[in-house]
């Protein structure tokens, strides 16, 4: 096949798997938002976290304790990792989010989030030290070719568990009475109580879930990071970017938004260093706040006078 | 009486909404006029037209002979156009007194670094605490905003606005939450004002409160303008009366 | 009673800590005025401290500048970076402007990283001097606590005008401020371009300080830290920023015997106060005297 469509279909499976990576992290951001209305600064910390666990759990407790082989302690941290996420995220909720639900103020939450963050992050470097892990997955060994495509098993992996999740996160808001319960407490939290529905409960479960999501994320991730206490501030600065152009609280926008996200890094990665591709991310992301702050997908809303 | 405020088939629309459609008044200087109308008739959108809150899609507007159009908020006030807000919006944290300076900002002329050299201070407590009298609240000058009951808030509210020293002051609903007494004091003090010679515009929803205090009335419904006259011709206009009672009324 | 500490705390290593002290109290009280007075959710504070180093030390080190012209200079520089991300703050709100200073916050640090042929990048400026005639730790730190006390007692005149009640209005309600005649562009504009220029002035004296320049003392980690200083003080007082400073520049070092937790006092202190005491030091010792009384 020509070189240059070989080019282009190579940065484009590159692009996605970015993407995958990404919109793991950022369904979670978005999810809080869309319920709560709020942003979680200490996301990107959940998502370190899920990373560390998901290193410790392949490279020590799978293989050295359980003695399995290398690709199902992979994946068995990836499943641990989301636990941790959940767990991590129902501790910090009942702690630090819940008791300021009540208060209706918007700005004494968010600084919350960020002393969370700070928190974990200082936590992290208290238990594992500055200097970076190196956390292998063991799908990456092997590179598949299609003509001249190259990926690895881990790219399917990737793309696969993301496929997984945002399958199984649409059937758990549409299809289950749960989730359609969260979704009618995103949309209007007083009428919602009135009919039964307990929003803190639910609340609840959409931090559980969402730090989950991140758990998850770090997981699959590990592979690709400088695993330190402070990896999370790399991607969240791009998360954050993909929620906004996504629209916050808009599921279907976040993902195209993370996908294209990837893609964009993919192709200029090789003209650009990683620190620019920040740049242009961020760039782009303060253009798009100035010219239309409710994302490229969202409605707009009058502000009530 | 020459007409301090002309609006001329003001229009506004929000996604497929139209809650302004075609909307032109005049105010007469020194008038107390009302628009009134029932729920979700425009009243408040065309308040926050008025004052610069929202810019109109279409349609023209006056301040004494001078056009409003593309003036934001803040400049409406420098030619003497204020008003309250329908949810009562104070500076909660702060004190009842430092609301009432607040409203002196379009007044201030020291420049800003003889304050900070030499720790000049504001020139308008008097005048605020004069103000603070006049709506009742000269004993609660020291009191955190937030702590004040919704009347007093609401005087507030009034007292704040008036520090702009307005020609023309617009209120949106400002009975709304009202005990009966409160409203007495509230129409009273809303008297006294417009004796002094401002020019008053009261939004008002409930028909009877403005009767007695109101010059002209203009009624509103879906957005449109349905009529405009005394309060007594109002009152017996079939029309008017069916739009509140949505039924023929003899 | 301040002259005396350099005397009372003699090694070399506390007098870095008290210079130390002193800049971040010039930060919080710059922060402070953006975040506590005027309202407005500021994450790239670090931005401003960032440029004000880097322009002034270019200034003197690569066009031997005069220190305090290149210090004025930065300022400069700093402030105009505060009026474009006022810009920002014009149209957004809460998170968004967070999110957006944060960006903001972030673009400058990859700037001060990749645009190596001014910054030098990860290499990093070396053998930078403080200025002249304040060469030693001591001096350094009577002029940095100097200026921050001057910048104190300036913005403590300027918080007690009908200024302060403007931005403290804007802070409030912004609509309702706009409906006594406040405009809150221009008004925003002057709070992030004043706190911008402190930073900037802080910024000045940090690479003499440490004697070597490198991006990474203005990750954006710095502006949670000036934060979490703000806001354990009491934001929206003067000496909330001061206090908060002094109390999280100096117990990490005074628990150092307990390892690597000293760091977490920041994340700790900060999420105790919003959740408990959101008025900070200053609210539970206003407290505490009405409590006494």
């Amino acid at each position: 096949m020509p070189d240059l469509l070989a080019l282009v279909l190579q940065q484009s499976i590159n692009g996605v798997y970015l993407g995958c990576l990404y919109v793991m992290v950022a369904l979670g951001l978005t999810l809080i938002y869309g319920v709560l209305n709020q942003i979680n600064f200490a996301h990107a910390d959940f998502v370190t976290a899920g990373a560390f666990t998901a290193f410790f759990v392949a490279t020590r407790l799978a293989t050295k304790l359980l003695g399995l082989p290398d690709t199902a302690g992979y994946l068995l941290s990836i499943v641990l990792a989301f636990g941790a996420g959940a767990l991590l995220g129902l501790l910090i909720n009942a702690a630090v989010f819940a008791p300021l639900r009540e208060r209706g103020d918007e700005l004494r939450p968010l600084i919350a989030t960020i002393g969370v963050s700070v928190l974990l992050e200082n936590g992290q470097l208290e238990l594992f030290g500055p200097i970076p892990y190196q956390f292998d997955s063991p799908f990456t060994r092997e590179t598949i070719r299609a003509g001249r495509i190259f990926f690895t098993q881990q790219t399917l992996l990737v793309i696969g568990v993301t496929v997984a999740a945002i399958a199984l996160l649409y059937a758990f808001l549409r299809l289950t009475y749960t989730g359609k319960a969260l979704r009618a407490v995103a949309q209007d939290r007083e009428t919602a109580g009135l009919m039964g529905i307990n929003p803190g409960l639910l609340i609840g479960l959409t931090i559980v879930i969402s730090s989950a999501l991140a758990g998850m994320a770090g997981a699959l991730l590990g592979p690709v990071l400088v695993l330190t206490p402070f990896a999370g501030a790399s991607v969240i600065v791009k998360a954050f970017a993909i929620v906004i152009i996504g629209g916050f609280g808009n599921l279907e926008g976040t993902i195209i938004a993370g996908l294209l996200v990837g893609i964009i890094e993919a192709f200029t990665v090789q003209y650009l260093g990683s620190g620019l591709i920040d740049l242009v991310v961020f760039a782009l992301l303060l253009v798009m706040l100035a010219l239309r702050p409710t994302g490229l997908i969202a409605e707009r809303k009058e502000e009530n006078v | 009486m020459s007409a301090l405020l002309r609006a001329r088939e003001l229009r506004k629309s929000f996604g497929g909404v139209r809650a302004v459609q075609g909307v032109s008044l005049e105010v007469p200087q020194g008038a107390i006029f009302a628009v009134i109308g029932p729920n979700g008739a425009g009243k408040s959108t065309l308040l926050n037209l008025l004052s610069g809150v929202y810019q109109p899609d279409s349609g023209a507007l006056d301040f004494d002979g001078r056009s409003l159009a593309k003036l934001p908020a803040h400049r409406r006030v420098r030619l003497g156009i204020a008003r309250t807000f329908q949810k009562i919006r104070l500076f909660k944290q702060l004190s009842v007194l430092e609301n009432v300076l607040a409203g002196f900002h379009i007044h201030h002329d020291t420049p800003f670094w003889k304050y900070v050299v030499l720790g000049a201070t504001g020139r308008f407590h008097d005048e605020a605490r004069e103000l603070l009298e006049f709506v009742g609240l000269g004993a609660r000058a020291a009191e955190r905003a937030g702590a004040l009951s919704y009347g007093q808030q609401r005087m507030l509210e009034i007292a704040r606005s008036l520090a702009t020293r307005p020609r023309l002051f617009m209120l949106d609903e400002p009975a709304a939450g009202l005990n009966a007494a409160e409203v007495d004091f509230l129409l009273e003090r809303l008297e006294r004002i417009g004796a002094r010679g401002t020019t008053l515009i009261v939004v008002e929803h409930n028909m009877d409160l403005v009767m007695n205090v109101a010059q002209r009335v203009f009624v509103m419904d879906y957005g449109e303008p349905l009529f405009e006259g005394t309060p007594r011709e109002v009152q017996s206009n079939s029309r008017v009366v069916s739009a509140y009672l949505g039924g023929e009324f003899a | 009673m301040l002259a005396a500490l350099p005397w009372v705390l003699h090694t070399p290593y506390w007098r870095g800590i008290l210079v130390v002290c002193a800049m971040n109290v010039m930060l919080a009280l710059s922060l402070n005025l953006v975040l506590g007075y005027t309202g407005q959710l500021n994450l790239g504070q670090s931005a401003f401290f960032g440029i004000g180093a880097y322009v002034s030390t270019i200034l003197v080190k690569t066009y031997h500048w005069n220190f305090w012209l290149a210090a004025l200079a930065a300022m400069g520089a700093a402030g105009l970076l505060g009026l474009a991300l006022a810009a920002f703050a014009v149209r957004l709100r809460g998170h968004y402007l967070a999110i957006a200073s944060l960006g903001f916050a972030v673009i400058t640090y990859q700037v001060l990283l990749n645009w190596e042929s001014v910054t030098e990048g990860v290499r990093g400026i070396y053998g930078i001097l403080p200025p002249r005639g304040f060469g030693s730790t001591v001096a350094l730190f009577y002029l940095v606590a100097g200026l921050a006390f001057l910048v104190y007692l300036v913005l403590g005149n300027l918080v007690r005008s009908p200024v302060g009640e403007t931005l403290r209005s804007i802070r409030e309600d912004e609509v309702s401020a706009a409906s006594i005649g406040i405009n809150p562009a221009r008004w925003k504009a002057f709070a992030f371009g004043v706190g911008a220029m402190i930073g900037g002035l802080a910024g000045c004296f940090y690479p003499g300080f440490v004697g070597t320049l490198v991006p990474d003392a203005f990750n954006i980690v710095e502006s949670f830290t000036m934060m979490a200083m703000v806001i354990v003080g009491g934001m929206g007082t003067m000496i909330g920023p001061v206090i908060g400073t002094i109390v999280l520049t100096f117990l990490p070092e005074l628990l150092r015997g307990f390892g690597e937790l000293r760091l977490m006092i920041y994340g700790l202190a900060l999420t105790l106060v919003v959740l408990f005491m959101p008025g900070g030091i200053v609210q539970a010792w206003n407290a505490l005297r009405a409590r006494l009384a």
